[in-house]
């Protein structure tokens, strides 16, 4: 089960990486005229008329050379990105929202949960040391900073951060502080349950070293479970908070806070989805591609977290 | 187990500290921003060099961080949170008639904190007594997933489809207002962490050898565990309250709720800073006043349990005899 949990958590990494890796630089403007507006998913017919054009006006359409002009046939790899994932109302294939929407939250994402299990492992380790006044000064940050409805924060942090630093690490690394609190007391709970300094003294007794004991019986053995879990459970809030922030941007019509405005976020797919279900735009496909990405993070977070329970 | 006043006690300090922490932080990164505070708060692209210098001299920005912190502070306890420099209006008035934008938006954040913590309690509620099976976990954690954000779009596409337009604005504002509390009470595992974690405590206690030897007393098995599990509880329905009031500002921006939230994205997007800071401090005192009841009902529960005629008596006289 665990060698399963884990090739899943692999593969929804390793494509997420793909299409970050694949991402163009910046955002195509597409064209309102273009022929290949709101291209279904798997439609053949469009596929077969995108690779046999000629000279091209839809020039903005790409995927990895996205703002080359092309004058020749259009490129293949362009066709087939439309072929797999369709085109919004402007023609640019969606891949692009994807594999942009990747760039933008694979990597803060990932730091802001590494960041949060070093935490859950400082909470653990804390309370193994039994130290009251390290302990009374823990719990008076985690009662602060937990009091603090982590939304408002975030929003008043983006507004206060100069533009230049704009974008989702900063933000990432704030909600990973303001969850500190909730994987430190949980790490703490399982050190305690575990006998705390009386288990350090246990395995002193035994002849075993610090780093033997705080690292490999402690947090290897004991806090494992619950580190990766708030870890992957971090990880997953960042993307959904990527997709909040844009998405608030947008119905605000505002700029993102989140990445720079030459860079398309998953939310957009969402975005356009909500259209075909309020308007009866043909965009349900963007919806069901947003809703598959999401689906794709949750399964890595719960995966990731599944697969470093206790036996 | 002597200083059991030490963590209520705590929290009550920091519930004091935090109306008061939220401003001072947000003020020093206004200082701590390269420029000038009174250019962040209102560019002089935007404002112009005049309307700027009014307002440096207004809000006490000329005279350093710590005058218009102090002015800021004692005049948001009287109730006056300054003036919005991008929609003109008082942020609060008290006075009969006069247009704010606080007065509209306080009540509708309530009513929506309001009822989705009735779900939330209902969700408790069930956990309490055990309820569903824990067959049923794997779909309460599925919907428990679910973003706080996907179900704001399903509740902003029901309210579209029910009332389109502007027409009908009574009804619509109502189902609004039902339909975030659906998505603040289910989304981000606010219903299912609730009950599951209600029907987690409580089973866990319910599992103590003195819960077995109470029964066969012939007490209840209800007040036995509810003194001894009531702190963690609270805990967790605090949590989950300050869960809603975080996620209040996507839903009530998604679906339309014209409240404090969707005011403080306003507020920051159009770097309108009285609103900003103004919301920021209602958020904090809602927060506050959380924390406070909670330390208030862990002195309770801590008294009850120490009047009640239980082995915690015996077991301190023998620590302090030890």
């Amino acid at each position: 089960m665990k060698r399963l949990l884990f090739a899943v958590v692999l593969l929804c990494f390793s494509s997420l990486l793909f299409a970050s890796l694949k991402a163009p630089e910046r955002s195509t403007p597409g064209s309102v005229l273009s022929p290949y507006s709101y291209v279904q998913p798997f439609h053949a017919e469009s596929y077969e008329k995108c690779m046999s054009a000629g000279t091209t006006t839809t020039k903005s359409m790409g995927f990895g050379n996205a703002s080359q002009e092309s004058s020749s046939k259009m490129d293949p790899e362009i066709c087939s990105s439309m072929y797999w994932m369709g085109t919004n109302r402007s023609g640019v294939p969606l891949v692009e929202y994807a594999s942009q929407g990747a760039k933008i939250v694979l990597f803060p994402s990932i730091f802001a949960g590494l960041l949060t299990c070093l935490f859950a492992i400082a909470g653990g380790l804390l309370r193994c040391m039994n130290i009251p006044f390290v302990d009374s000064v823990t719990q008076v940050f985690s009662e602060i900073v937990g009091a603090l409805p982590r939304m408002v924060v975030i929003v008043i942090c983006a507004l206060l951060l100069p533009r230049e630093l704009r974008g989702l690490l900063p933000l990432a690394i704030l909600w990973s502080i303001l969850s500190a609190p909730t994987a430190m007391d949980e790490a703490g709970a399982v050190a305690m349950r575990l006998g705390g300094a009386r288990f350090v003294e246990a395995l002193r007794a035994h002849g075993f070293g610090a780093f033997r004991i705080y690292l490999y019986h402690i947090v290897a053995l004991n806090l494992r479970p619950v580190v990766v879990r708030q870890g992957a459970e971090v990880m997953m809030q960042v993307v959904f908070l990527e997709l909040s922030l844009s998405y608030l941007a947008i119905v605000a019509e505002s700029g993102s806070l989140t990445h720079s405005d030459d860079v398309r976020s998953w939310a957009e797919l969402l975005h356009m989805g909500y259209a075909a279900v309020v308007v009866n735009e043909p965009s349900m496909h963007a919806l069901m591609i947003g809703l598959s990405l999401i689906a794709l993070i949750v399964v890595m977070a719960t995966s990731l977290s599944t697969m470093a329970r206790a036996r | 187990m002597k200083k059991w006043w030490i963590r209520p006690g705590i929290r009550m300090f920091a519930a004091f500290l935090l109306p008061i922490l939220v401003p001072a932080i947000i003020t020093m990164f206004i200082w701590a921003l390269p420029g000038d505070p009174a250019s962040i708060i209102c560019p002089i692209e935007t404002c112009g060099l005049e309307q700027n210098r009014i307002l440096a001299k207004e809000l006490h920005l000329d005279e350093g961080m710590w005058s218009f912190f102090s002015h800021w502070i004692s005049q948001a306890i009287q109730g006056d949170f300054g003036r919005s420099n991008y929609y003109g209006l008082e942020v609060l008035s008290f006075q009969e008639g006069k247009v704010d934008l606080l007065s509209e938006s306080i009540p509708n954040t309530s009513l929506l904190i309001l009822f989705s913590l009735m779900i939330v309690s209902i969700a408790s509620m069930l956990g309490s007594l055990n309820m569903p099976s824990k067959k049923w976990d794997p779909v309460i954690v599925m919907i428990g997933v679910i973003p706080v954000i996907v179900l704001a779009l399903i509740s902003g596409a029901v309210v579209e489809i029910a009332y389109p337009g502007a027409e009908f604005p009574n009804p619509k504002d109502w189902l609004k207002l039902i339909m975030g509390a659906v998505t603040l009470g289910f989304a981000d595992a606010a219903f299912s962490g609730s009950l599951i974690g209600f029907r987690e405590t409580f089973a866990r206690e319910k599992n103590q050898r003195y819960v077995g030897i109470s029964i066969l007393r012939g007490e209840s098995l209800f007040s036995n565990t509810f003194p001894n599990v009531a702190n963690g509880l609270v805990g967790q329905y605090r949590a989950r309250l300050l869960h809603i009031l975080s996620g209040s500002v996507i839903v009530e921006v998604v679906v339309g709720i014209s409240g404090v939230g969707d005011l403080l994205l306003r507020g920051t997007l159009n770097q309108d800073f009285s609103v900003v800071l103004a919301a920021a401090f209602i958020f904090s005192i809602f927060s506050a006043l959380l924390l406070f009841f909670q330390a208030i009902l862990e002195c309770l529960i801590a008294l009850h349990i120490r009047k009640a005629p239980s082995d915690i008596h015996m077991y301190e006289q023998q620590l302090e005899a030890t």
